[in-house]
């Protein structure tokens, strides 16, 4: 008897909730008063952490920059920090977490495939995201609340093939990338690049993301003796292989993107076996302009090193969504994301202007490194 | 009584339903991806903790669930539950790959291949195009599903809820019927499960099917709720952070695995600002746990209670043994047949010969001796009959058919059934467990009843209960049985382990020293049941030491030396022949090697 | 075939640093039956105390290595006492617990050093040596000099000193070691200390060939436990012949196979483990049953 009368009470409690679907609760989103909360989503732990170390500080420094002057409106900015570990699936949580926590803009994150896990959520709670992502795919997600702090490796490879087989006209180039994303974004754009200009690579080696011996790869490269060696991958594996392949009597240049102008790859490297490498990078220097100089002033003053690109990208991100915020008088969700788009901003890394894509700029500059210093090539 | 019993589960039920409304959308979030997790822990515990299988490829089954709804669904165009059912068989497909090295290695070699399989796997998914490389697949399909709206992480929850209790059940009903009995046997001690009739291979396939399973399922549930896959969420990181889960919640109780599941991603979620701290404090759990409470969360309640009762000064148990009720006797048959029949048997260790040449005949109804010094060759012959050893050369014939060479489980289920010198009962399970292993004689490949037909099966099971209370109440053992063998004295732990070999329905029992650290009375007991096993028709062979049994219950004595039968006849004439005086004597040769770990098989 | 010859000195130049990892799981395995899983955890602390010192105390490389030698043969015996209720009783748990410290360790790591990495300039002159157009690295022959002679070493400790033959004599039977007056828990404990060192060497040798970070020990973990049943769990040369095979394949697969190049290596492991669980050597240590 007992049995069935909680049997019976059971299921009226089934039927009341189930009238009812749970979930109806309103995030306080649009708070007019207190400070405007903006979440910074990076790895700051992992092997991906190096990045997300950066990017802190140097969004932070714009904040910090903005609530000294006294915030937007009145109100301070409030910049809370949240760990992905690399992870995407952690990256969904967190995109729920500041979607459910009032956040109204996001900064970060430097692991594509974590922002493209988070973006349909953030899409959906109408959140946009400034990341630091450099693959095509951010692109492909086609989210109007995402948006890239700096160009695309479509960009920087374009811009690197058009020094390389246009400006000095060499045509024997080897490629070496990781199948890592960043890798793999590389290999595909430079290889474009590339064939855009009817150059065929003269060998094209793929290594894993963790691989420690290149002798493989790098004996077939000298087999083929290329003026050129275009490196894919992050700064630490592209130390490894160009010390490698100086060991192996590799004499060729080597050219990459940002992670090539690092002093992480310069150490790791050594300054001598990198010597001439030449680097597309958004920002080659600390003293490329009166601003760079102010922000690497500002940067060193704060945390007691040298700025680099990571957060000099992320300085920027930042001041764009502050920019926005004010520009909009502290909107959220879509009305933010417009303002965006329609924010004008001179740069660190340059002229901004939002187009449909999310991408703001689309422009990178040559360096070399001379004597262990990145700097711009004179062409 | 049965009502109250309820009543918790109901509490629960009610409660789990009612959840949703008390939480915010990340909170729900993140019960949905704790109760991912929850399923692939059980997936876990039913292999290692339940199976004795050390996979660490969980998580590269999750990740083929995932990767293969994600690639059905977005690439081939499927509908998302045609993709998931086809996703779970290919995981059930590729975990039968994984899990074959099982069938040859265990223990760390199996966790290497399983962990190297694994990072095998996220390299590939890596670098294949199919996959979407590193960046992984996105704008999975939502799950669609009439009049319910799956893309509501509310809803999804109820769905997670459903499929995770169906899959808890299904796990408790293994776990406690005949299939999962077996693999509990087969982890506690593979040899012994193995001379019961437990097919060894088979069952570790089955561990390795239903850890595929439960990894397919988490994958499916996976794709559908964060709808995008990419390698890192199944890295070795995670694997790790799911074994940490198991062990800390207690691998062998699945309730513990889940208990774990949910407390260490909670713990996990509250120090989600300081994941370095979280590592050092799981990790730190995982090492403390494995040294003081091997158990796990689980097993804390148990360990607890006998800690209060031994405090408390009671003594373990007033359980007393009764005597034993001797079997009906069976008529005696005048045409006794042949049982066994050895031929010209060798084999050899390295440089030593352990048996040379012997050859033996037992016919049926007998009562067999086989006596002879240290290192004479006794127990290699048990093992090389009952299918432990390969022999070098030779052959044996049971019940007039060629068995040599075939694996013990064959020879256990044709009617062979033995015990073993240094006791091999199954320590983590009851008395009346290691009876009903011995008992169940249904086939492990009929486990599809399990899925099918799962009302025959808890019939079959309520069957073989009522037949090990027969056998305990026969040998006096039945106030022992919810106990764990361990916990005995000796004596009777040698009376469970032939009460074990007899229930198992043979009609060759192999006796390997069963007197052995008895005291005189239990001596005189063991000589009333083996009369009595045999006069139920049982043929028995008994290695012993002790001559006075060994004469009085004997009708024919075989004689070894250096692996050679130097004498063979009754009492009398045995113990006047010079070789075995002289054998006896002059006896001097090093014992021969124990029985061969598995993992060197 | 000079691709062919080259990637082979560079499979043996990375083989040897597998073996060195080997030796150690070997060691440790053939002393006291456990697989330590945390072993690839405490190569990473090996090889960043080694940098430290040779880095930040500007101390000689030969120095620095000393020293993170011994304080890894500490954290060594620091794990061997926690564990030492397991010992001899449960292989799987034993197992799981070194999981759970290497969590641990990998954790400590990143709080004490960060997360970012450092990289070690080579000690010795960097010029390589050109044969007949194969380009071996001077540091290289320094690296597989010190493994040889690590491995010499050991051997001798292990037949010619009492203590060696203790640890011997508990390999093969720790029961009959205790009955003869052997202090088995000692023993085990020195195996441990030895083993961590070992690690702590292959880190500290690997730091200026590669780049140190708190990722460097796992895959050289996993890959020298693979070489050490590769080559016959708990079999001294064979710990130094599966290093070696298992560079070797690693380099010849990243050069066929490129990106899919650890889905090889893995799977023709799994495949040598299946046809010959108890790799070339056999094992070593006596039955457990």
């Amino acid at each position: 008897m007992l049995r069935r009368r909680a049997t019976i009470v059971l299921l009226t409690a089934l039927a009341l909730t189930a009238c009812s679907a749970p979930g109806s609760d309103k995030k306080a989103a649009g708070d007019d008063s207190g400070p405007i909360k903006i979440a910074l989503v990076d790895a700051q732990s992992g092997q991906l952490s190096s990045l997300g170390a950066w990017e802190l500080k140097g969004a932070k420094l714009a904040v910090d920059e903005w609530n000294a002057q006294g915030g937007i409106n009145g109100r301070q900015i409030q910049l809370d920090v949240f760990d992905d570990q690399g992870d995407p699936t952690v990256g969904t949580n967190l995109a729920r977490k500041i979607d459910s926590e009032g956040y109204i803009g996001m900064i970060g994150t430097a692991e594509s495939a974590v922002t493209i896990a988070m973006a349909p959520t953030l899409k959906q709670a109408e959140i946009p995201n400034i990341c630091s992502g450099q693959s095509p795919g951010l692109v492909a997600v086609g989210s109007e609340f995402l948006f890239l702090n700096g160009p695309t490796s479509t960009t920087y490879d374009e811009t690197l093939a058009k020094y390389i087989v246009d400006g000095q006209g060499i045509k024997n180039i080897a490629m070496i990338t990781n199948n890592g994303s960043y890798g793999k974004g590389e290999h595909d754009a430079f290889l474009k690049a590339l064939k855009a200009r009817n150059v065929t690579p003269l060998a094209d080696q793929v290594v894993t993301t963790d691989q420690k011996d290149f002798s493989a790869a790098l004996t077939g490269i000298r087999q083929k003796n290329p003026k050129v060696i275009f490196l894919g991958a992050e700064e630490v594996e592209s130390g490894l292989i160009v010390k490698q392949a100086r060991d192996l009597g590799i004499t060729a240049t080597f050219a990459g993107a940002a992670p090539q102008g690092t002093p992480v790859f310069l150490d790791t490297a050594g300054a001598k076996n990198a010597e001439g490498t030449i680097v597309s990078s958004p920002y080659l220097s600390n003293d490329i302009s009166e601003a760079s100089k102010k922000f690497a002033a500002a940067y060193l003053a704060k945390y007691n090193e040298a700025a680099e690109l990571h957060g000099a990208k992320a300085y920027d991100g930042a001041q764009i969504m502050l920019t926005a915020l004010k520009s909009s008088n502290v909107a959220t969700g879509k009305e933010l994301a417009d303002a965006i788009r329609a924010t004008k901003y001179q740069g660190l890394l340059g002229g901004f202007a939002y187009d449909k894509t999310g991408v703001g700029i689309f422009a990178t500059s040559i360096g070399t490194i001379k004597d262990g210093k990145l700097v711009a090539a004179s062409s | 009584m049965r009502q109250l019993r309820f009543a918790p589960l109901a509490l629960i039920a009610v409660a789990a339903w009612l959840l949703p409304y008390g939480l915010d959308s990340y909170a729900i979030h993140v019960v949905n991806v704790i109760l991912i997790f929850a399923v692939l822990a059980i997936g876990l515990g039913l292999c290692m903790g339940v199976g004795g299988q050390v996979n660490l490829a969980q998580v590269a089954f999750f990740g083929i669930g995932a990767y293969a709804t994600a690639i059905l669904t977005t690439r081939s165009g499927y509908g998302f539950w045609i993709s998931a059912v086809l996703a779970l068989a290919a995981t059930v497909a590729i975990g039968l790959v994984i899990g074959t090295p099982a069938l040859r290695v265990q223990s760390h070699y199996l966790g290497i291949v399983t962990l190297g399989l694994a990072l095998a796997f996220t390299n590939w998914v890596t670098n294949a195009e199919i996959t979407g490389g590193a960046e992984g697949i996105s704008a999975i399909p939502v799950p669609t599903l009439p009049g319910v709206d799956l893309s509501s992480e509310y809803l999804y929850y109820y769905l997670e809820l459903i499929v995770f209790t169906v899959v808890l059940v299904f796990g408790l009903f293994v776990v406690r019927t005949g299939l999962g009995r077996r693999m509990r046997a087969m982890r506690d001690d593979a040899l012994a499960a193995g001379a019961l009739g437990a097919e060894v291979p088979v069952l570790r396939m089955t561990a390795f099917l239903l850890a595929s399973i439960y990894g397919g399922v988490g994958g499916v549930l996976y794709a559908g709720l964060i709808r995008y896959v990419a390698p890192e969420s199944f890295s070795i990181a995670n694997m790790f952070l799911l074994l940490g889960m198991v062990i800390i919640g207690g691998r062998q109780s699945l309730i513990g695995c889940v208990v774990g599941a949910i407390g260490l991603s909670l713990v996990r979620e509250a120090f989600v600002d300081h994941p370095t701290v979280a590592q050092i404090g799981y990790g730190a759990v995982v090492v403390l746990v494995v040294v003081f409470a091997p158990t796990g969360l689980a097993g804390l309640p148990g360990r607890i209670r006998s800690w209060w009762s031994r405090r408390r000064g009671q003594p373990g148990t007033a359980a007393r043994l009764q005597p034993f009720q001797p079997y009906p006797a069976l008529a005696e048959r005048a045409d006794a047949e042949e049982v066994l029949r050895v031929t010209a048997l060798s084999k050899q260790f390295r440089g030593l010969k352990a048996l040379d040449d012997l050859s033996l005949t037992v016919t049926e109804g007998e009562i067999r001796g086989i006596v002879g010094p240290n290192g004479s060759g006794k127990t290699t012959l048990f093992n090389v009959i009952s299918g432990l050893y390969r022999p070098t050369r030779g052959r044996v014939e049971f019940r007039g058919r060629d068995v040599t060479n075939q694996a013990p489980y064959r020879l256990a289920r044709a009617g062979m059934s033995r015990t073993f010198q240094n006791l091999r009962l199954f320590g983590d399970l009851t008395v009346e467990e290691n009876l009903l292993v011995a008992l169940d004689r249904s086939a492990t490949v009929d486990s599809w009843r399990y899925v099918l037909r799962p009302i025959s099966v808890l019939r079959r099971n309520r069957d073989l209960h009522r037949q090990a209370r027969e056998v305990l109440d026969r040998y006096g053992l039945t106030e022992f049985a919810g106990l764990p063998p361990k916990s005995l004295p000796y004596g009777i732990q040698r009376r469970v382990e032939i009460a074990r070999a007899v229930a198992a329905g043979p009609s060759l029992l192999l006796l390997d020293e069963p007197a052995a650290g008895l005291n005189g009375e239990e001596v005189r007991q063991l000589s009333e049941i083996v009369r009595s096993v045999r006069d139920s028709g049982i043929t028995v062979i008994i290695i012993e030491h002790n001559m006075g049994l060994v004469m009085s219950l004997c009708e024919r004595i075989t004689v070894l030396a250096g692996g050679r039968v130097i004498a063979e006849g009754g009492p009398a004439e045995v113990a006047t022949h010079p070789a075995v005086i002289e054998a006896y004597l002059g006896d001097s040769m090093d014992d021969i090697p124990p029985v061969a770990e598995e993992a060197s098989r | 075939m000079q691709v062919f010859l080259q990637t082979i000195v560079g499979g043996v130049s990375l083989g040897a640093v597998y073996a060195l990892v080997a030796l150690g799981f070997s060691l440790v395995y053939r002393t006291m039956g456990l697989v330590n899983f945390a072993h690839g955890n405490v190569v990473t602390v090996g090889a960043y105390l080694a940098s430290t010192f040779y880095l930040s105390s500007k101390l000689p490389f030969a120095l620095a290595m000393v020293i993170a030698i011994g304080v890894t043969g500490a954290i060594g015996l620091v794990i061997e006492r926690v564990l030492r209720p397991l010992e001899n009783r449960d292989f799987d748990l034993m197992l799981i617990g070194t999981i759970g410290f290497g969590i641990v360790l990998d954790a400590l790591i990143i709080m004490i050093w960060g997360a970012t990495g450092r990289a070690v300039p080579s000690p010795v002159p960097s010029a390589p040596i050109d044969v007949f157009g194969l380009r071996i690295r001077t540091y290289d022959l320094v690296v597989l000099a010190i493994a040889a002679v690590a491995t010499v070493l050991l051997v001798l400790f292990l037949s010619r000193t009492k203590r060696g033959a203790a640890m011997q004599a508990v390999a093969m039977d720790h029961e009959a070691a205790t009955a003869v007056g052997i202090h088995v828990g000692r023993s085990n404990a020195i195996a441990f200390m030895i083993g961590a060192g070992l690690a702590a060497l292959a880190g500290g040798l690997v730091g200026p060939l590669l780049y140190v970070s708190p990722a460097l020990g796992g895959a050289l973990g996993i890959k020298g436990f693979a070489a050490a049943i590769l080559g016959g769990f708990g079999s001294i040369p064979g710990a130094i012949v599966g290093g070696i095979a298992i560079g070797i394949l690693d380099s010849f697969a990243a050069g066929h196979f490129q990106g899919y190049s650890e889905l090889v290596t893995f799977l023709v492991f799994t495949v040598i483990i299946m046809i010959r669980p108890t790799g070339v050597f056999g094992e070593r240590t006596v039955n457990r049953a």
